[in-house]
């Protein structure tokens, strides 16, 4: 039995440690709502978009897109500045996922590096446009994965789970596989504020409840939309050498120019992972139905169904991380394909035939 | 004899008991309130079914255990890793918390249970999950209670439970993360209020058994207190909530018909698993807890109790029950062994839920958080570690059990562990000690195919420099057949004369042992021949 005297030294380490505890969460506490409270910087794009749609605090909203558009534009309740700052944080956040443009990443993106494995992942990749992708026209995109059009079709039933997945717990599943990170918690900032983008879109486009648009989601391409050739590995590298070489590289692992994302990788640690919906052996419509309304860059919907299908093919066959539920061996096998494949790639491939020229690397990727 | 006189003795014989009786049913009322915030947070948020199906488990599979298994010590009820195992195998087969789900989470149950039997049945199958060492067992319990820790951090701060199965080592990082920065400050005041409560309460001898009810009352009143003050809905504390609807019995079906039949076939993998990581948890349980408490139970009864309970508790909507290890550590720490505590705990539940639902209602999750982490803390004890560290091999085996909580799973520490305890007994058995003096070549251990290579190696060594050698195997305790194929052949050949320097009572009483057998004497191991002694010479 330990002495009297231990027994209270114990005691009053544990209430130390305890109180210390307590201490370091209201200082923690205290420090986010300071965040909360200070004025936004935004990137130049955010600034560019928000201020288009007429972001301000105020009794009333109406869509200036939607009036220029239509002639004529509903009214609906404002926003507090407190809402015009969560906003305008989520369009920062979706913009430059990783922080790169931000003075303080950890504080002004809370901490979303945190949450992604990897240097590449953004939001933007995906869901360009920060979320909303028009053409010169402002004409918003079929399949272009718009995040307003997503909260409208909030809280819907996942078709593979027939799990009810609030527009919070779709994010978490952006986290999970495509940036093969972490799950923020629910009740996290930096859900919320994205959440509040989204929902801010909708008002800025005039969307509506509950309803289906185009813009929504991905359009996806089974093979039965295809002229039955089947899917092919061989045709998917040769397209992918010719289309997407250029900005992904010839390892598809993506292109970095002074420290920042030109084009993100499309296989190896930085890209999304096996259990994503964008892998073609889990779900192998949806990367097809991506790549035809979104890729390459400036020329959208060139290629054909079947050409989709097989560069998508040709991209998941490459080395990539697995999933987190996939377990411990599968991992290790990822790591070692990825650790030991792009250099013997290297070696039997001749050096210097494929190289790309510095010129062709287009200026404006991401 | 009279009325006043019979009613004397009875007094007498209350009062004679009432300490005991008394410590039964404090221990039986604290097993209650820590097995309730389980049994609803793992039916709810791991099994993915509604909270009467853990709670009826803490109840009814409580109650059959007891009856069934005569350990004193044993606590049955809902179980983290087979709830997890139920949600992870029917989430690809129905949507939670539906009619469909309960049916198929049932039926599981009742094929784990029909799994389990087989394992009652099958003699050998049984003595497998002996085979589980203590260092894999104390491995076990260290991880599991930093995984209860960590599993409760963030109810603890106030958030939403994190689900997803990930790495746990990594989610701990974050929640604690995410408690610090966006946890409910108010749910961590109240959790560390009955944490403080129960270290400070537990000092005290006298109060000692009673220290997790203060604490949870101490957390109750101060939860209570800023909800009249500032109100539930600004503090946002999250309660245990209305279980008023839950009755005494609620008997059903598991789901078995020609449209389920597809997705039954489907989920019989998970039913073994489930089946598996139950029986594990409860033989190593089992035999950890009673060696602590100076008992032996044999495995067997462990396996029938646990077996025979999960093919009823389907029929009352109840989650399959297996040893809890951390409700088992505190029936220990509480130092009252008695099957009429544990059976107490079900009853006491049982009369919290049908009568007492309005008064459980408001005990504040976070205070329930913080008891749980108390356990789990108090699972990793520095005594039952320290004697595993002494010794290389066991320090293996124990941090690999440990380790693989962590990284792996409850399934896969058990494998791991085993393998590695397994790997060195079979190492030493593989390793007589063989010692040559002038031409008597000793052999100390067992002559059988693992072995065979390294007495081979010194066998023609000596027979090379002495030109013949005599075999002594006075210590052999034990050869298989290839053993006996090999002598026989060494003997063919004439370099080799056999030794048996055994004592001669021993000799005798192997003779004795050996008429015995062939006249039929030795009652019911006649006509089977002992593997053992056919092999001596």
């Amino acid at each position: 039995m330990p002495t009297p005297a231990g027994k209270l030294t114990r005691i009053v380490l544990l209430l130390l440690v305890l109180g210390g505890i307590y201490l370091l969460a209201t200082q923690k506490h205290m420090q986010r709502e300071e965040d909360r409270q200070t004025t936004v910087a935004l990137t130049p794009a955010c600034a560019a978009k928000l201020g288009r749609y007429g972001l301000a605090h105020g009794e009333h909203y109406q869509s200036p897109y939607a009036l220029q558009r239509t002639g004529a534009s509903i009214t609906v309740r404002g926003y507090s500045e407190e809402d015009v700052r969560a906003i305008q944080r989520g369009c920062n956040i979706v913009d430059d996922t990783q922080g790169h443009l931000a003075r303080d990443a950890g504080r002004e993106r809370w901490n979303t590096t945190r949450f992604i494995r990897g240097t590449h992942a953004n939001c933007n990749h995906c869901h360009q446009g920060i979320g909303d992708k028009q053409d010169a026209d402002g004409n918003r995109l079929k399949g272009s994965l718009n995040l307003g059009a997503s909260w409208v079709m909030a809280d819907m039933y996942d078709r593979f789970t027939g799990l009810l997945l609030p527009f919070e717990l779709r994010q978490m599943q952006c986290y999970i596989n495509s940036s093969n990170g972490y799950k923020p918690n629910i009740a996290d900032d930096v859900i919320r504020d994205v959440t509040a983008y989204s929902r801010f879109l909708s008002a800025a486009l005039e969307l509506k409840m509950g309803s289906h648009y185009d813009e929504q989601g991905i359009d996806e391409i089974a093979a039965s939309a295809t002229p039955k050739q089947g899917d092919d590995y061989v045709r998917g590298e040769a397209l992918y050498r010719q289309k997407c070489q250029n900005c992904h590289g010839r390892q598809a692992f993506g292109l970095e120019a002074n420290g920042r994302v030109v084009a993100p990788a499309l296989a190896g640690p930085n890209s999304w992972n096996m259990q994503s919906r964008n892998y073609f052996y889990y779900v192998s419509t949806i990367l097809p139905g991506f790549i035809c309304r979104n890729m390459p860059l400036g020329e959208e919907n060139t290629l054909s169904n079947q050409e989709c299908r097989d560069i998508a093919y040709y991209i998941s066959n490459l080395p990539r991380p697995a999933g987190d539920r996939q377990g411990p061996l599968v991992a290790l096998q990822q790591q070692i394909l990825m650790t030991v494949m792009p250099p013997l790639m290297r070696l039997t491939e001749s050096a210097g035939k494929h190289e790309v020229p510095a010129e062709r690397v287009p200026a404006r990727v991401q | 004899m009279k009325f006043p006189a019979v009613a004397l003795k009875y007094k007498a014989i209350l009062w004679r008991h009432w300490p005991k009786s008394y410590g039964n049913l404090v221990v039986g009322l604290t097993l209650a309130l820590v097995t309730l915030p389980q049994a609803v947070a793992f039916s709810v948020t791991l099994a993915g079914v509604p909270p009467h199906f853990g709670i009826y488990a803490a109840i009814w599979g409580v109650l059959f255990c007891v009856m069934l298994n005569p350990s004193r010590i044993f606590h049955g009820g809902p179980n983290t890793a087979m709830s997890a195992t139920i949600g992870v195998t029917l989430l690809p087969v129905a949507p939670p918390f539906g009619a469909e789900y309960m049916g198929y989470a049932l039926t599981l149950g009742l094929m784990a249970g029909l799994i389990q039997l087989l394992f009652f049945l099958i003699r050998p199958l049984g003595r497998m999950l002996d085979l589980i060492s203590e260092p894999v067992i104390n491995g076990m319990i260290c991880g599991i209670g930093l995984f209860l820790i960590f599993k409760s951090l963030t109810t603890f701060g106030g958030l939403p439970l994190n689900t997803e199965v990930e790495w746990p080592l990594w989610i701990a990082w974050q929640s604690l993360q995410a408690v610090l920065e966006i946890g409910n400050l108010y749910a961590i005041e109240v959790g560390l209020i009955t944490l403080i409560t129960c270290v400070i309460v537990q000092q005290f001898d006298r109060l000692r058994n009673m220290a997790i009810l203060f604490g949870i009352a101490a957390g109750t009143l101060y939860s209570e207190y800023l909800s009249t003050t500032l109100g539930l809905q600004n503090t946002l504390i999250e309660q245990i909530g209305n279980l008023s609807s839950i009755g005494f019995i609620s008997p059903s079906l598991p789901l078995f018909n020609q449209e389920a039949m597809p997705d039954v076939i489907a989920i019989v993998p998970g039913a073994v698993t489930l089946a598996l990581l139950g029986l594990f948890q409860t033989v190593a349980a089992m035999r950890r807890m009673s060696r602590k408490v100076g008992g032996f139970t044999d495995s067997r009864k462990a396996i029938f109790s646990d077996a025979v309970s999960n093919c009823l508790l389907p029929f009352l909507s109840s989650l399959p029950t297996c040893a809890s290890f951390n409700r088992m550590w505190l029936v220990h720490r509480l130092g009252i062994h008695s099957r009429i505590a544990i059976a107490s705990s079900a009853l006491w539940l049982l009369l919290l839920v049908l009568f007492f639902a309005p008064l459980i209602a408001v005990i504040p999750m976070p205070a329930m958080a913080a008891v749980i982490i108390l356990l789990g803390a108090n699972m990793i004890n520095w005594e039952d570690i320290k004697p595993h560290l002494a010794d290389r091999r066991e320090t293996v085996v124990f941090m690999a059990s440990f380790l693989s909580v962590l990284f792996l799973d409850l399934f896969g520490a058990v494998v791991v562990g085993s393998v590695l305890a397994i790997a060195y007994s079979k190492w030493e058995q593989a390793h007589p000690n063989i010692s040559l003096r002038g031409n008597v070549l000793k052999i100390r251990g067992n002559i059988y195919y693992g072995s065979l290579p390294v007495i081979e190696a010194t066998y023609y060594s000596a027979i090379e420099r002495e030109g013949s050698v005599i075999l002594d195997f006075s210590d052999c305790y034990y050869i298989d057949q290839e053993g006996i194929r090999w002598l026989a052949a060494a003997k063919a050949r004439q370099k080799v004369d056999f030794a048996d320097r055994r004592r001669k009572q021993d000799r005798r009483a192997l003779e004795r042992r050996t008429t015995a057998d062939e006249n039929g004497v030795s009652g019911q191991r006649r006509g089977k021949p002992d593997r053992r002694q056919r092999s001596e010479f």
